[in-house]
């Protein structure tokens, strides 16, 4: 594996676990967990 | 006689409304809608919220919040309140020194954002945000400050604010997508020339399609051919430019703001695709140096990004044109309504605007006309035709005293009627906020969408990330370019907005052509219990039956009876006539049927005296020179009379479960009336189709059990439950559902309230001036039980769209993003280009609307 294969493949694991952190998991603004939307 | 204005929602600006719905600006996919909702959600006073993409209103249900609070929390989720503007003219401003304390009185009225004076035109122009905004309190607050409207403020025409909104926003998305459209064509053309060595021309399905092209383009424009690959480059970019700043630039900001909020929906997809194939172009074209001192072609991409950019856009304007078409019911029943009236001031007919009638007005209806508004009919006779409020197509007998409410259609004769309800509190109107806060409302089976969506666009770009890397480190050369084509293309196909639309517009729709058919469901929660629904529970009495008793029998003394049926019919008519005289001085419900009965035959009743009634069994009177007694067969034996003659037919009547009524003239028997509730007409059929709809079907009521076990009968239930109270029905349902069933009463709305409230699916039958509408899910605007028929297949057809519009859209993302990443490639050969991708994303938005459009067109078995 050449090093910039090396280098795309982790920024890109890096960039996932990102991604998937800040939209998914990063805990929201405080009260906002109980404010489910009620439908 | 003057009903009191029903408790749907009070007046506005008291303090006690409670439910609010208003627009909401910048709301571009159902993830914003779901920030907006959880936003106003957290502020306090707020005590329940629901946000509406394909709408694009919020409905809330306020506590001690006021709009000030609710327009913060929808500013502080990124969005706005969508604001409407009225001009109006104000009396003597032009000469008035106050200008600036009335702009500032104005502004503070709920629901005002700003108000301009211009004394030129002695008009002040009111920007207002639509549901907050009550047009009494603006005219308080100018006649506060000692000013006088010149004309009185009607709030924006909802049918014409409606229309002018979807026109703006159809008008800017066209211009729009003009501009992108024609960049992406000559992009497309001079991008031919770029593409004489790019690898990617052979795998890229589009590519492989425009191939031929190429030579004959050559052929036809040499010159293009022949120019500088480099200055033909920046010349591309300098188109591309302002269509990615102007016309894609909601996308971006749409982005922007999601990413802000940790939210990320298909505006973050479109943002992040298109950015990148830009990003990667430029550089190509101001550095090619990066690219080619690699060994990698410096090839650009900008048609690509016109195209995706135009593409969606074009989805989008069909999606608001479809939108527009949506709420058509609506706006069918807004224009019910007349606009002018001719009401008599001073004894004299003028012709006023309908919104002008006020409380207790005459007014003249002439036949052929449309009743304004709601009222109480003072002289003439007519049929009115109610069908757009019932549904029911045979015209309504009225005379003085009946109820006649707005928009219903006058047939036959003239009549004046005094106006009882009026502006927001008629039937009409009240219809229409029903279905507006329906339409507004979300179905449980959105849950799982809306949470699907919530996750969706994290986990796709994710995906296309992974696709990057995985082309990058294992795919053939050049490898950059196909990464980022397959990058791209993941991104752009996949569609959350699908998800998002499947379904809020078939439940508009479906709510939408329920109230067409006099079927008003309160939102997607009742459709979708009443698609899934076990067991219907009837109530008897006005449910199945009338609900008032009537003459069904009239039996003559035996030997009184000749064979001529017009001697019959002329003792029949005697016996009436003295049994009416009588009952007409009694309040019993059994003497308002003889009476009834007597005046429907034409009978002149005669004058009575020296009238006296035993409660519950009977009442005796003087009809001119004869005493005459009416009631049961025990209350005539007190009476002295030998009710002999009459044993076997009272015998054969309360075997048919009808009341016998005897009468008796000067002691003697001459008569015998059969009373009962009559059943519906309609009501056999209703039960035998709700039984084919696979139904089961069980009666209750709190008649006595051989009654029950007759009206049962004859309409074909063989489940009955007799004698019941309130609190026994309630405990009924409870215990169906306790055994798993899923159970829907219907009920007249008062007697049965809590049964309705207990099941669930509550629906309530009546007609449309009695708002019965509270206490139940849904509500049957006609007496007709085969509405309920209706409820059932509107249900099950709305659901079935929303089932056919997920399966679609999840479907859609499942097939296309695997395609878009490239799986197809080691077998096939092929890839897709991000041009055919957001040709296919724009596609399933449309379809999912298209689908969801069909439901107009849906008939239910029974045209009520």
């Amino acid at each position: 594996m050449t090093t910039s294969k090396l280098l795309v493949t982790l920024v890109g694991a890096a960039a996932i676990v990102w991604v998937l952190w800040y939209f998914l998991a990063a805990p929201r603004r405080p009260g906002a967990e109980r404010a489910r939307p009620r439908t | 006689m003057t009903a009191a204005p029903p408790a749907v929602d009070s007046a506005p600006g008291s303090g006690t409304r409670r439910r609010v719905t208003f627009p909401v600006a910048g709301m571009f996919c159902a993830a914003c809608a779901a920030r907006i909702q959880r936003q106003l959600a957290l502020t306090p006073g707020v005590r329940d919220a629901a946000v509406n993409f394909a709408t694009t209103k919020a409905t809330v249900e306020l506590g001690d919040a006021r709009f000030e609070d609710v327009a913060a929390a929808v500013r502080e989720a990124g969005y706005d309140v969508g604001t409407d503007v009225l001009t109006v003219a104000v009396a003597g401003l032009r000469f008035a020194s106050g200008v600036a304390r009335l702009e500032a009185a104005i502004a503070a009225v709920p629901g005002v954002t700003e108000a301009v004076a211009n004394q030129a035109a002695e008009t002040v122009r009111v920007t207002y945000v639509p549901g907050f905004f009550d047009a009494r309190d603006l005219e308080a607050a100018v006649a506060a400050e000692g000013f006088t409207l010149a004309a009185p403020v009607a709030e924006g025409d909802p049918v014409e604010r409606e229309r002018r909104v979807r026109e703006q926003e159809v008008r800017e998305l066209s211009w729009k997508l003009a501009l992108a459209a024609a960049v992406a064509i000559v992009s497309m053309v001079a991008s031919m020339p770029l593409m004489g060595g790019a690898a990617i021309r052979h795998t890229d399905l589009l590519a492989r399609l425009v191939m031929p092209l190429d030579a004959s383009l050559r052929q036809a424009l040499p010159w293009l051919y022949a120019l500088d690959p480099q200055a033909l480059k920046v010349g591309l970019f300098v188109l591309t430019l302002p269509v990615v700043l102007w016309a894609g630039r909601v996308f971006y900001r749409g982005a922007w703001r999601g990413f802000q909020h940790r939210s990320a929906d298909m505006n973050t997809l479109i943002a992040v695709g298109t950015a990148s194939a830009m990003l990667y172009s430029v550089a190509a074209t101001f550095v090619p140096g990066l690219f080619t001192g690699a060994g990698l072609p410096a090839d650009v991409y900008y048609e690509a990004v016109s195209s995706i950019i135009a593409l969606i856009l074009l989805g989008r304007l069909m999606e608001a044109r479809a939108k527009g078409r949506t709420s058509e019911a609506m706006r069918r029943l807004l224009g019910l309504a007349p606009k002018t009236a001719r009401v008599f001031r001073d004894g004299v007919e003028v012709v006023v605007p309908a919104a002008e009638v006020a409380v207790g007005d005459l007014f003249l209806v002439r036949p052929g006309e449309k009743i304004p508004v709601d009222g109480i009919v003072r002289t003439g006779r007519t049929a009115v035709n109610e069908s757009m409020l019932t549904g029911e197509a045979m015209p309504v007998e009225k005379g003085e005293g009946d109820e006649v409410v707005g928009a219903a259609l006058n047939t036959t004769g003239a009549i004046m009627v005094e106006a009882t309800r009026v502006g927001r509190d008629t039937a009409l109107a009240q219809i229409i906020r029903l279905v507006e806060e329906a339409q507004g409302s979300r179905a449980p089976v959105q849950r799982l969408a809306d949470r699907i969506a919530g996750i969706f666009v994290p986990v796709v770009i994710a995906v296309a990330i992974a696709a990057f890397v995985v082309w990058f480190d294992t795919g053939p050369q050049p490898a950059l370019l196909y990464a980022t084509v397959v990058f791209v293309s993941v991104l752009i196909i996949s569609c959350p907005c699908a998800m998002g639309l499947a379904t809020p517009t078939a439940i508009m729709v479906g709510t939408g052509r329920g109230a067409e058919r006099g079927v008003l469901a309160k939102g997607g929660v009742a459709l979708e219990a009443t698609a899934s629904l076990d067991v219907m529970v009837l109530d008897k009495t006005g449910t199945i039956t009338e609900g008032r008793p009537a003459v069904t029998d009239i039996v003559l003394v035996p030997v009184a009876a000749g064979d001529d049926g017009q001697d019959a019919a002329a003792e029949e008519a005697a016996v009436l006539r003295v049994a009416a005289a009588v009952e007409r001085l009694s309040e019993h419900p059994i003497g308002a049927a003889i009476v009834r009965e007597a005046a429907e035959r034409g009978i002149e009743i005669p004058e009575a005296q020296d009238f006296g009634a035993r409660e519950g069994r009977g009442a005796t009177a003087a009809v001119g020179a004869h005493h005459v007694a009416v009631g049961s067969a025990a209350f005539l034996i007190d009476q002295g009379v030998d009710v002999g003659p009459f044993t076997d037919a009272i015998d054969t009547l309360a075997a048919r479960a009808r009341t016998p009524v005897l009468v008796a003239v000067d002691g003697m028997p001459v008569g015998l009336l059969g009373l009962a509730d009559p059943i519906k007409p309609t009501a056999i059929a209703a039960v035998r189709t709700l039984k084919l709809l696979g139904l089961k079907v069980v009666m209750v009521t709190g008649d006595v059990r051989k009654v029950a076990i007759a009206v049962a009968g004859e309409v074909g239930i063989d489940e009955v439950e007799s004698g019941m109270l309130p609190a026994a029905k309630v405990a009924f349902v409870k215990r169906l559902q306790a055994a798993g069933r899923r159970v829907a009463m219907v009920g007249d709305g008062i007697n049965d309230a809590p049964a309705l409230a207990a099941a669930d699916v509550g629906l309530a039958i009546g007609t449309g001036t009695d708002v019965a509408l509270d206490a139940a899910d849904i509500a049957l605007m006609s007496g007709d039980l085969r509405a309920a028929v209706t409820a059932v297949e509107l249900a099950r057809a709305t659901m079935r769209t929303i089932r056919q519009n997920l399966f679609w859209a999840f479907g859609y993302n499942v097939v296309g993003i695997p395609i878009a990443a490239g799986v197809l490639f080691p077998v096939a050969g092929v890839l897709l280009s991000p041009v055919l991708a957001s040709a296919a994303m724009a596609f399933s938005s449309v379809a999912v609307v298209s689908n969801s459009l069909r439901l107009r067109r849906f008939t239910p078995s029974f045209a009520t």
